[in-house]
């Protein structure tokens, strides 16, 4: 007997599924579990796992780690499938269906949901699950025949190929087997016969096994309580150390370190420092997070520290320019970047920034505020061609707000009368953030022979205002 | 005051820098006291004529000019003095236009000393910086004629600039003249022309910066406000250099091309013996006697208005279609003479229908240029203008262009982007604003649609949009015409300049066909027309296949069986007669006779059917309502169409006749009654029409109905000088669909993509009157359809290759060669000889092309796959060396239909509703052949795979739709409310369940639709695809 047509949704023979009662209230039992007529146990059992919903991008690596437990023999298929070698692990977890719950339940405490199967051949076991099918084929014999219905897709072959095949009429794995071996390889590739070959058994899939991987974390309990920002800092040294050989070792920098503070009573307090590049200098880093440290309030004293990194990036030694920074075109130096950190980590990320002339014609929004330059690679901003704005004309110090001016026989006056030199430079524009304006903007002298810029608004009641004072 | 000519000055045809419309500037050029006014758009003179005809009832002084950038900054502007100088002014701009893509140019100063404007003034426009070098340039090559511009815009430092300028000019000996830079003819264009700015450098106007103007100062200002500004003598200069510019427009006179004529012949002479010669073609049993006196009446007007050589121009360019067997058909008011049916220009026969006055179409007291429009066979119209472009070459023959306008659709997305509203969003304001005539504020209707867009920005948005698109139509960029060229016996560049058209070796000319005609300059129209490349290859086909001589207009004529066909609304492939709403007015119109064929063709068009015209024509024409005419002055007019205007002439001379209009007047008319959806200038005529009218006591209801028809000729005008030609290709083509079905659709389907209907419905509608059609094989069919014979004689339609999707040509011409020379005994064998890629391989069997060699297609795609093979093993090893017979299951029917249609488009093996009736029948869903005997008035269900979606602009929001399944089709109406209740349904079904109730009436049946329920998933995996028209 090759297979047992059993259906989806009917319950399966008794006879042959491994006695398992306690399994039946948490695992779907609609499941076949299918033996061949043989008995002959195949050598390897695989359980294939398949994120059926939405998951999230790092399910499958978080769910890989888990399965370690059940078996060190675990294969990762991304984007959404998992493997694991079962077969010596069965009497540990009470069988396939005790397997079953167990696996179900770490996706289940992941938040996924999941098909599985079991098969001799990990192409068959995934196969199954990503068609849905949650069987468990426990034999060579039997698989062929279960493998038969199961639609081309869950092979995931390029596009192209499934697609010539459904024009020859192939569309499931059993109407692609029956095909003749040479023809089929002439025709869709010895890649996909090969795969046909791992599926069946008929040649041995080799897999490369999943290695979690890795980040720092050191606890360090005091056996004082510490208030003295300058201690803990002190008290972070080894950890700071053992990081910084963790880092050498693995030749990467950490971009992300957090440092939690454990207190009696109060929640720990977290200390976070984002780097905008790699960085593998524990000394830096312990500076850094010092100059974050002072200024944390901290709620109670602190009982004991830990240092956690974020995922480690992989870093490139660092290479010494040729030139001093600023000398033949020598980029911004890793000092200034250096400040700029320094600073920020201080005074916080707002803090700090650049200054640029902005294009436009309405004064007030001649410049703004820019970011400060990037701590990697200074380069100057891109700067569009203008239109040499009379820049000369107008003052270094303007007033946050245009001041009225009072008027006496149509002048303007200020502390007496104002005398205008020159002509006018008019102003139109702004209309389309309800902030336009229509000016005429004059150079005007006061009594004491200050220079002063004042506008007359071209809208009655043309009203005179004082914008700037030149030095 | 001082007087004041403004000599630098863009319009909007500066396209995105100028923000206003010639006419407007010349209006307030004048109405300030100008003396002059000089449009000096950029490298253009697109916008002269417009402006040439506002100033020409004004004191105002129009020059022509021109403002160029050179490669190297140096700014200037050209004026033309004399007609000299602006024929020099004109080619100086082709020469930089040529030179660059399409909307752009490219001058050096080298191209200024090669071509130097001679009796042009050169205004020197120095930029921000002054730079010295370029005037001392200048003032060397153009010495006398240098200006140096000083433009005092406010900046703070109109001083400074004046004295520097004063200065140089001093040094140099150039004179100073004042001048504004305009780009505007109010200030309050200033929002406008920074939202332009902003398109043009395609960035929000936030970000633009210093690239705007500063302040509104470029307008045209009051000489009073510029006498505080300028010296005095600057602005006299000014005014002084317009004294000295005496070219006019008026100037321009058009020349035929003199190689038309034969040497030692005159045009008169020459017409005249061609004229002879094909008379005694056309009539070989003599010349009947009224025809010959026409025939010299009609030359002895020809002559009297000199339009000898339009006609020869014509017959020089249908005499070469000829030769090359290329099809065509003229049309237009003075193609339906008795002259150009000799000269071979129309085919229609002017003793069928009615007898026609040559006087109803070219007239001595109409002022209007004779109109000819050429149709050709579409596939072919591309060598027609290729030998018009070497017959008089590139400097003497182009494509007039066409302004294109800003749309509200247009308008709204380009302002969008000025506003910083993201692309979709952008698109979603303008679909909500789809049918926004530009008057009404809409905010709510904005807020209705569920659109957050902050009201203050939209209020700053909508008016610019008002602007945009408001009267007449703010102009974009320039295009290409569909097919008018401007022939001249001189160089055509000394008359307009011709720039780049988008597509390569295609040259326009700066003016649109409106300024043509405004100048007097005439165009001959080439135009494309599938129907006639369908009916050259069904009489060659006719013609092989029975051993007949047809031709166009050379079939038995008015044969009552052809009429019986039409009557019954049987003309899916019909030119004209074929839409459904034609469908519809066939079984009531009952066409008998060839001049019933012209009001079907005409009547069919928004213009009789907004002017309420129909109905009263059908009812007189069934004798339900009296033949009366609503004055004896339009009793003439009237007569043909039973006292109904129909026709665009009818309702012009009835202007004339009836309300008073003087030809000229007239003429605008027609004029304005072809752009007033574009401009809106049909208002002004309309007062005029309604008084004239009651004046000479026609009822106000019907001078009502007079004018709504004119508006709707605006959509799409009509004209009885081109359905009479049009008629004629109606009539051959219904002859060949009732006498010769199968050679009829091969002609169609090797003309696609033409006409209404996709060749599905044409075969299916020829196995329906019985041709045997045969599927595509590769062992016979050629690249074309063909007709093969049945046994018992009667012709058979093969599929030709060219239905294969995605089959290449040069493959099958490989396979065709190929075959030619050995049968092919497999698959393997026909890819080696024929040397086809796998492309073209499945997409033979795809079609199921390989079912003689290998069977299903299944198996077709096994042996396709299997013979491609590397090279370097191709010689060594044969394909099917010791290669089992593979298991693969046969295609279902289902299967073979999804295929049919996804390669082919069409099926030969049953309607895919067919395989779904039981179902269908089971939700108690009627068949079409069922619904079509169901009673007027019954509530019934249908479903149907939907052909058409049809949304005309004079149905007020109806949807119309066609359903087919395997008994036939179903027209289906969806009024307004329904259609936007169910609009998903309606808009995405391809398989469409309809509720509602059915109307029939003299012999047509509608579904008028009252739920619409989508059943697309029924069809699988099967591809259809609606053809839709808005």
């Amino acid at each position: 007997m090759a297979l047992l047509p059993i259906p989806a949704g009917t319950q399966p023979d008794e006879a042959q599924s491994p006695p398992a009662a306690p399994a039946r209230r948490a695992v779907p039992l609609a499941v076949p579990v299918v033996a061949g007529a043989s008995g002959v146990v195949a050598a390897e059992l695989w359980a294939g796992v398949h994120l059926s919903g939405l998951a999230p991008a790092d399910a499958l690596l978080r769910l890989a780690r888990r399965a370690e437990r059940f078996t060190p023999r675990v294969s990762l298929e991304p984007p959404d499938g998992l493997l694991l070698e079962v077969r010596g692990s069965l009497h540990l977890f009470a069988g396939v269906t005790g397997l079953r719950r167990a696996v179900t339940e770490e996706c289940r405490r992941l938040g996924l949901t999941a098909v599985l199967a079991f098969a001799p051949t990990p192409l068959a076991a995934l196969a199954l699950a990503r068609a849905g099918r949650a069987h468990a084929v426990l034999e060579m014999s039997a698989l062929v025949g279960q493998l038969a219905p199961l639609p081309l897709a869950t092979l995931r072959w390029p596009g192209k190929i499934c697609e010539r095949l459904a024009r020859c009429g192939v569309r499931t794995v059993g109407a692609a087997l029956r095909l003749p071996r040479a023809g089929f390889a002439r025709r869709f590739g010895t890649a996909q016969l090969a795969v046909l070959d791992a599926l069946t058994g008929r040649s041995r899939d080799l897999r490369s096994a999943f290695r979690a991987r890795v980040r720092f974390r050191r606890r360090r309990e005091l056996t004082c309580e510490l208030e003295n920002h300058q201690v803990i800092l002190a008290t972070l040294a080894p950890l700071f150390a053992a990081l910084a050989a963790f880092l050498t070792e693995r030749q990467c920098g950490v971009v992300e370190l957090e440092c939690l503070l454990d207190h009696r009573h109060a929640p720990a307090t977290r200390c976070v420092l984002r780097l905008a590049a790699p960085m593998a200098d524990a000394r830096r880093l312990a500076e850094l997070l010092g100059e974050r440290l002072e200024r944390l309030p901290l709620p109670e004293p602190v009982r004991g520290c830990e240092l956690r990194s974020a995922a480690l990036v992989p870093q490139r030694p660092d290479c010494l320019h040729l030139w001093q920074p600023g000398e033949h075109g020598g980029g911004l130096s890793s000092e200034a970047s250096g400040l700029i950190e320094s600073l920020r980590a201080r005074l916080g990320e707002d803090a700090i920034h650049g200054l640029a002339q902005l294009e436009g014609h309405r004064p007030e929004k001649a410049w703004g505020k820019t970011a400060p330059p990037a701590a990697a690679g200074y380069r100057a901003a891109p700067r569009r061609r203008t239109r040499s704005p009379p820049v000369m004309r107008r003052p270094l110090w303007l007033l946050p707000m245009p001041r009225s001016l009072r008027v006496r026989d149509g002048k303007p006056r200020r502390r007496g009368p104002l005398r205008l030199i020159g002509e006018p430079e008019r102003i139109e524009t702004g209309w389309w953030d309800g902030e336009e304006i229509a000016r005429d903007y004059y150079t005007a002298a006061d009594i004491h022979g200050v220079l002063l810029w004042i506008f007359r608004e071209r809208e009655a009641p043309h009203h005179w205002y004082l914008h700037g004072v030149f030095g | 005051m001082p007087r004041y000519a403004e000599l630098h000055c863009l319009s909007n045809f500066t396209f995105l820098r100028g923000a206003s419309h010639p006419h407007e500037l010349v209006e307030r050029a004048d109405a300030l006291g100008y003396t002059a006014l000089a449009l000096t758009d950029e490298c253009s003179v697109a916008g002269v004529v417009r402006a040439h005809m506002a100033a020409r009832n004004r004191r105002l002084k129009l020059i022509v000019g021109a403002e160029f950038r050179l490669s190297c900054g140096l700014k200037l502007a050209a004026l033309a003095i004399d007609r000299g100088g602006y024929g020099r002014l004109c080619r100086l701009i082709t020469r930089a236009r040529r030179a660059a893509d399409k909307g752009q140019y490219t001058l050096t100063r080298a191209d200024l000393e090669a071509a130097p404007p001679e009796g042009c003034f050169i205004l020197w426009l120095p930029g921000p910086r002054i730079e010295a070098a370029e005037a001392r340039w200048l003032a060397e090559r153009f010495p006398g004629k240098l200006r140096i511009a000083v433009e005092l815009l406010r900046d703070g430092e109109d001083g400074a600039r004046l004295a520097r300028l004063a200065g140089l000019g001093a040094q140099l000996g150039v004179g100073l003249l004042a001048s504004g830079d305009v780009h505007m003819h109010v200030r309050a264009r200033r929002r406008l022309q920074d939202a332009l700015t902003a398109i043009r450098l395609n960035m929000p106007v936030a970000e633009v910066g210093g690239q705007l103007y500063p302040n509104g100062e470029r307008y045209l200002r009051e000489p009073a406000r510029l006498a505080r500004l300028y010296p005095r003598e600057l602005l006299e200069a000014a005014a002084e250099i317009a004294d000295g510019c005496h070219f006019s427009l008026d100037e321009l006179r058009y020349e035929y091309p003199r190689e038309i004529v034969p040497p030692g012949e005159t045009p008169a002479g020459y017409l005249r013996r061609l004229t002879c010669e094909g008379a005694a073609r056309r009539w070989p049993g003599g010349i009947p006697q009224t025809e010959s006196t026409a025939i010299e009446h009609e030359l002895a007007l020809i002559s009297e208005l000199g339009y000898e050589p339009y006609f020869l121009t014509v017959y020089d360019v249908v005499a070469f279609a000829r030769s090359r067997g290329i099809l065509c058909q003229g049309r237009g008011s003075a193609a339906n003479s008795r002259v150009c049916y000799c000269l071979g220009v129309t085919s229609v026969d002017p003793q069928r229908g009615a007898a026609l006055l040559f006087e109803r179409f070219i007239s001595r007291e109409r002022n209007e240029p004779p109109d000819i429009d050429i149709d050709f066979e579409h596939e072919r119209r591309e060598e027609v203008l290729q030998y018009v472009y070497n017959k008089y070459g590139r400097e003497r023959a182009a494509l007039a262009a066409t302004v294109i306008m800003y749309r509200p659709r247009s308008a709204l997305r380009d302002l969008g982007k000025v506003f910083g509203l993201t692309p979709e969003e952008s698109g979603r304001l303008a679909s909500v604003m789809q049918w926004w005539d530009g008057s009404t504020t809409i905010p709510e209707r904005v807020r209705a649609a569920g659109f957050a867009i902050d009201a203050a920005l939209l209020g700053r948005l909508l008016p610019l949009a008002a602007e945009l698109t408001a009267f007449p139509g703010f102009p974009r960029h320039l295009s290409q015409h569909v097919g008018g060229f401007v022939i001249a016996q001189g160089l055509l560049e000394e008359l307009v300049p011709i720039e780049n058209a988008a597509m390569p070796e295609r040259t326009v000319v700066q003016w649109d066909k409106d300024d043509l005609n405004d100048l007097g300059l005439l165009k001959v129209d080439l135009l494309a027309l599938g129907m006639l490349t369908a009916l050259k290859r069904a009489f060659a086909l006719v013609n092989d296949f029975r051993g007949t001589h047809y031709g166009l207009g050379e079939l038995p004529a008015e044969d009552p069986r052809v009429y019986d066909m039409i009557c019954r609304a049987d003309t899916i492939g019909v030119f004209q007669i074929e839409s459904r709403a034609q469908m519809a007015m066939l079984p009531r119109l009952k066409p008998r006779n060839y001049y019933d064929l012209v009001i079907e063709v005409a009547i069919v068009r928004p213009g009789p059917i907004q002017g309420d015209m129909v109905h009263p024509y059908l009812r007189r024409r069934c004798g339900l309502e009296p033949v009366e005419y609503p004055g004896e002055e339009v009793r003439a007019v009237l007569h043909r169409t039973l006292g109904v205007p129909l026709f665009q002439e009818q309702v012009m001379q009835i202007a004339i006749v009836a309300a008073g209009f003087t030809p000229g007047e007239a003429d605008a008319l027609r004029r304005a009654m072809g752009a007033w959806k574009r401009t809106g200038g049909l208002d002004a005529f309309r007062a005029r029409l309604l008084t004239g009218m009651h004046d000479k006591g026609y009822p106000d209801e019907f001078a009502e109905r007079i004018y709504r028809q004119m508006e709707g000729f605006g959509d799409y005008g009509f004209p009885e000088a081109h359905a009479l030609s049009f008629a004629l290709l109606v009539y051959d083509s219904a002859w060949l669909k009732c006498f010769e079905p199968a050679a009829f659709t091969c002609a169609l389907l090797n003309s696609q993509p033409m006409g209404f209907y996709a060749p599905a419905q044409l075969v299916r509608d020829a196995r329906a009157h019985g041709v045997e059609v045969r599927p595509v094989d590769a062992c016979v069919s050629l690249w074309d359809s063909t007709l093969e014979r049945h046994a018992d004689g009667a012709p058979a339609l093969r599929l030709g290759l060219h239905l294969v999707k995605s089959l290449s040509l040069a493959g099958a011409l490989r396979l065709i060669e190929a075959r030619t020379r050995r049968a092919f005994d497999s698959v393997a064998d026909l890819a080696t000889r024929a040397g086809l890629d796998r492309g073209d391989l499945e997409a033979l069997a795809a079609a199921g092309a390989f079912a003689a060699l290998s069977g299903n297609r299944h198996l077709a795609f096994w042996e396709v796959a299997g013979s491609e093979r590397p090279l370097a093993l191709a010689a060594a090893e044969p394909a099917s060396v010791a290669e089992g017979r593979p298991m693969l299951a046969a295609p279902t029917e289902g299967q073979q239909i999804v295929a049919d249609y996804a390669s082919l488009g069409l099926t030969l093996g049953r309607h895919p509703l067919a395989l779904l009736r039981a179902r269908l029948r089971a939700a108690a869903l009627l068949s079409a052949g069922e619904l079509h005997a169901a009673e007027s008035g019954t509530a019934v269900r249908t479903a149907g795979i939907v052909l058409m979606r049809q949304r005309p602009a004079t149905a007020s929001g109806v949807t119309f739709l066609t359903l087919e399944d395997e008994s036939g089709q179903v027209n289906v109406i969806v009024w307004e409310r329904v259609g936007r209740a169910q609009r998903r349904a309606l808009i995405e079904s391809r398989l469409l369940e309809v509720h509602g109730e059915l109307q029939s009436q003299e012999g047509v049946t509608h579904l008028i639709a009252r739920r619409l329920i989508d059943r697309t998933a029924l069809l699988g995996q099967l591809t259809t695809r609606s053809r839709d028209f808005h």
